[in-house]
């Protein structure tokens, strides 16, 4: 089958970390770190989290997360120029979400256990939550291509590579690909439970990393054709060269100890893209800041890419955003190749021996035109992409 | 795409000779009230990396397998096996006793436990698990056209060359609650008994649950059931069979007239599985199946006002295609279209 090649023309974002790429940037290269205190619901957890503030939901009655997703879709479709033409293309919408595909709304559960009846409007605004389809609604998009994945922490990059799929396999012309998730008290309690949330801000890949802190956002790109960007005038700067999963087949919430899972699923993900470990300029990791992820993860990418590798964990500026990581990672990705500097992974002060390699502690030049960004989950997800500058 | 295997996990029990005799016997009100029976989920072979499991990554651990085995396929290709599993509503029962340790002991006192089969990809996890496949693994939710979806993305990947075998399935779990809200937001029949060919504005379900798997791969040596030759593609040659998925659960059920009317034969088995967003999975289990033995099923429930063509019987027919339809809520009409090879 030939291989079209895949344009990244658009990008939206929004998290702790910035509303838009400017301030997002600005985050990066003046190293601001937003977390606190949890205010968007009520809790008897000291967690530090990196909500977004200042922001509320525009469409009345929905969840939260589709604010924040609806938020950076428009923001990427103006990116891509497409804000009249939408509907001129056959369009794709694939998103990756953790909390809008549950049913998880404490107050409706609360009142169905104590009357044996509950109000329907929870139900309601959870049924018009689907997160693909909520966004082909709000931004009148007619397709038989939309789908929300619920991969977990790795769904908004699986999203980006069912994307890759589609356009490849000729469905789509265009792919509105990434995830969103809120901060919501259910995951918050269930990883505090898991006893894998830090009470400080978080240190990806540090030697005395205590865990992660969550947070929310959404990160869109908009995936296109290059001869359908090029008809449309353009000339695109990034692209989607490569994508690869693979399962751990090994524990519910824990990494594989030896890797082999990600390690395939780079090498997958590599190979697509025609490239070998040598190519990549940097690599965007999961780097939760957990103890498990990072050790893991951090072997796997010294293994595959050598002890000389540039990599960094953006968690640092964003926390664990669940089913949006991977689609902010993506735009996070692609911003630095265009910029050609990575941030200094924030929190990051001393070398784990066990690791083996450090990320980079200041904003560092890059040279190449290639990086991977890796995504890790539940389950044994291993989810890795590659994107291309000009 | 080839069937290579199928496992199906339903109230009346697990397998494909359950489900033949099922469709054979016809309508029967359920023991179990369209609910999988405990003593269903239970095989120490099958489930022994899920021994913690829910019941709805049970369901599809257990049908998942059953399509493996059935698909007679070595266990080393296991490197090359994707999974993709679309779920409806995911694994609603644990996240509502994840709610209640909220409610009863606060943010501190949840179960770790509860809260990491509370995601909807658990059950992927556990498929995984039990059969050591480190291929690709996904989840995906889409209301009604979840198992569409899925089935769409299967045939990329095997186009894409990601991997060569895939298991693709859907799972959807009731539940006291989400029976509740069922009653709630749509009308339920009183005696039990999906009727699917009233086709009426406001059609009346019954909430059922179960898993059902397909083994699919374009390698045509392992060619089984049937291929699954077009999705979104209303085949020129007339099928000799359409099945409809009107089961209560998306709306009015009127849509499905228009297909229907014209159709050589029709048929629906929703009375058999009873109601959930995923069964468009179950009717390409009978599709498939009828294709394979070269027989017609009978549908279940038969009250037929829009005196439709109705598949009359199981004697043994020439069945070279057959279509599978659903309308989601948002009015899509989503074709499942299965030939003989």
């Amino acid at each position: 089958m030939p291989v079209a090649n895949i344009a990244i023309s658009g990008l939206g974002l929004i998290s702790a970390c910035g509303k838009n790429i400017a301030e997002t940037l600005c985050a990066f290269t003046d190293e601001k770190r937003n977390a606190g205190k949890v205010s968007l619901f009520k809790t008897e957890l000291d967690y530090p989290v990196f909500e977004v503030k200042d922001f509320s939901s525009l469409s009345c009655g929905l969840m939260r997360t589709l604010g924040l997703t609806f938020y950076a879709v428009r923001a990427a479709i103006k990116d891509a120029d497409l804000e009249n033409d939408l509907n001129d293309f056959r369009i794709g919408v694939c998103l990756g979400t953790t909390v809008s595909s549950q049913l998880n709304d404490t107050d409706f559960y609360s009142e169905y256990r104590r009357k044996g009846s509950a109000s329907m409007n929870s139900v309601d605004r959870f049924l018009k939550s689907n997160l693909a389809q909520a966004v082909a609604e709000e931004f009148k998009v007619r397709t038989n291509f939309c789908t929300t994945i619920v991969n977990a922490c790795s769904s908004g990059t699986d999203a980006i590579g069912v994307g890759l799929s589609w356009l490849r396999n000729g469905y789509c012309d265009i792919v509105i690909a990434g995830g969103g998730d809120e901060l919501n008290r259910v995951p918050f309690d269930g990883f505090g439970s898991l006893g894998v949330v830090s009470k400080s801000v978080c240190a990806p890949f540090d030697r005395n990393r205590s865990g992660l802190n969550l947070g929310e956002g959404a990160g869109i790109i908009i995936l296109e054709k290059e001869e359908i960007n090029r008809k449309r005038n353009k000339k695109p700067d990034l692209f989607l060269n490569g994508y690869g999963l693979a399962s751990d087949a090994y524990h519910l919430t824990a990494p594989r100890p030896d890797g082999s899972g990600l390690e395939k699923a780079l090498f997958f993900a590599l190979g697509e893209a025609g490239l070998s470990p040598k190519d990549i300029a940097f690599v965007n990791a999961h780097g939760t800041a957990t103890h498990d992820n990072d050790l893991v993860e951090g072997k796997v990418l010294s293994r595959v890419f050598g002890k000389e590798i540039k990599f960094l964990s953006t968690k640092g500026f964003t926390g664990h955003t669940l089913g949006a990581a991977g689609g902010l990672e993506a735009v996070f990705t692609a911003l630095n190749l265009r910029q050609g500097w990575i941030p200094k992974s924030p929190g990051f002060l001393s070398l784990d021996e066990d690791i083996g390699i450090a990320p980079v502690a200041e904003k560092t030049l890059i040279k190449g035109k290639f990086a991977v960004s890796t995504s890790l989950a539940f389950g044994g997800n291993n989810s890795a992409l590659v994107i291309s500058r000009n | 795409m080839h069937i290579a295997g199928m496992g199906v996990v339903f109230n009346r029990g697990r397998g494909l000779d359950v489900l033949e005799k099922a469709l054979e016997d016809g309508w029967v009100m359920p023991d179990s009230g369209y609910r999988v029976l405990p003593t269903t989920l239970t095989d120490k072979v099958a489930l022994k990396e899920a021994r913690r499991a829910d019941n709805l990554s049970k369901m599809a651990s257990l049908a998942a397998y059953d399509a493996f085995i059935d698909s007679g396929i070595s266990n080393s290709v296991k490197d090359n096996l994707g999974i993709i599993l679309a779920t409806a509503f995911g694994p609603h029962v644990t996240t509502f006793r994840f709610l209640d340790d909220i409610l009863n002991f606060g943010d501190a006192g949840v179960s770790p436990t509860l809260f990491s089969h509370s995601v909807h990809n658990a059950a992927v996890s556990y498929i995984a698990l039990n059969l050591g496949s480190r291929g690709p693994t996904l989840t995906m939710t889409e209301f009604a056209a979840s198992f569409h979806q899925a089935l769409i993305l299967a045939e990329s990947w095997l186009t894409e060359k990601r991997c060569e075998y895939i298991l693709v399935g859907c799972a959807d779990q009731t539940g006291e609650v989400m029976q509740y809200i069922v009653s709630q937001k749509l009308k339920v029949a009183a005696d039990g008994k999906i009727k699917p060919f009233n086709l009426a504005s406001d059609p009346e379900c019954v909430p059922g649950e179960g898993s059902a798997f397909f083994l699919v791969t374009n390698n045509k040596q392992y060619h089984k059931y049937a291929k699954i030759s077009g999705l979104d593609v209303v085949s020129k040659e007339d099928p000799e069979l359409l099945i409809l998925d009107s089961d209560g659960m998306t709306g009015d059920e009127r849509r499905y007239l228009k297909q229907a009317g014209k159709a050589r034969l029709v048929s629906s088995y929703a009375p058999i599985f009873g109601s959930f967003l995923t069964l468009s999975g179950f009717s390409c289990l009978v599709a498939a199946l009828s294709i394979k033995r070269q027989k017609l099923f009978a549908p279940p429930v038969c009250v037929n006002p829009h005196n439709l063509n109705l598949c009359k019987g199981t004697e043994s027919e020439k069945v070279n295609r057959i279509n599978c339809l659903r309308y989601d809520c948002n009015n899509r009409e989503l074709l499942i279209r299965l030939e003989v090879n």
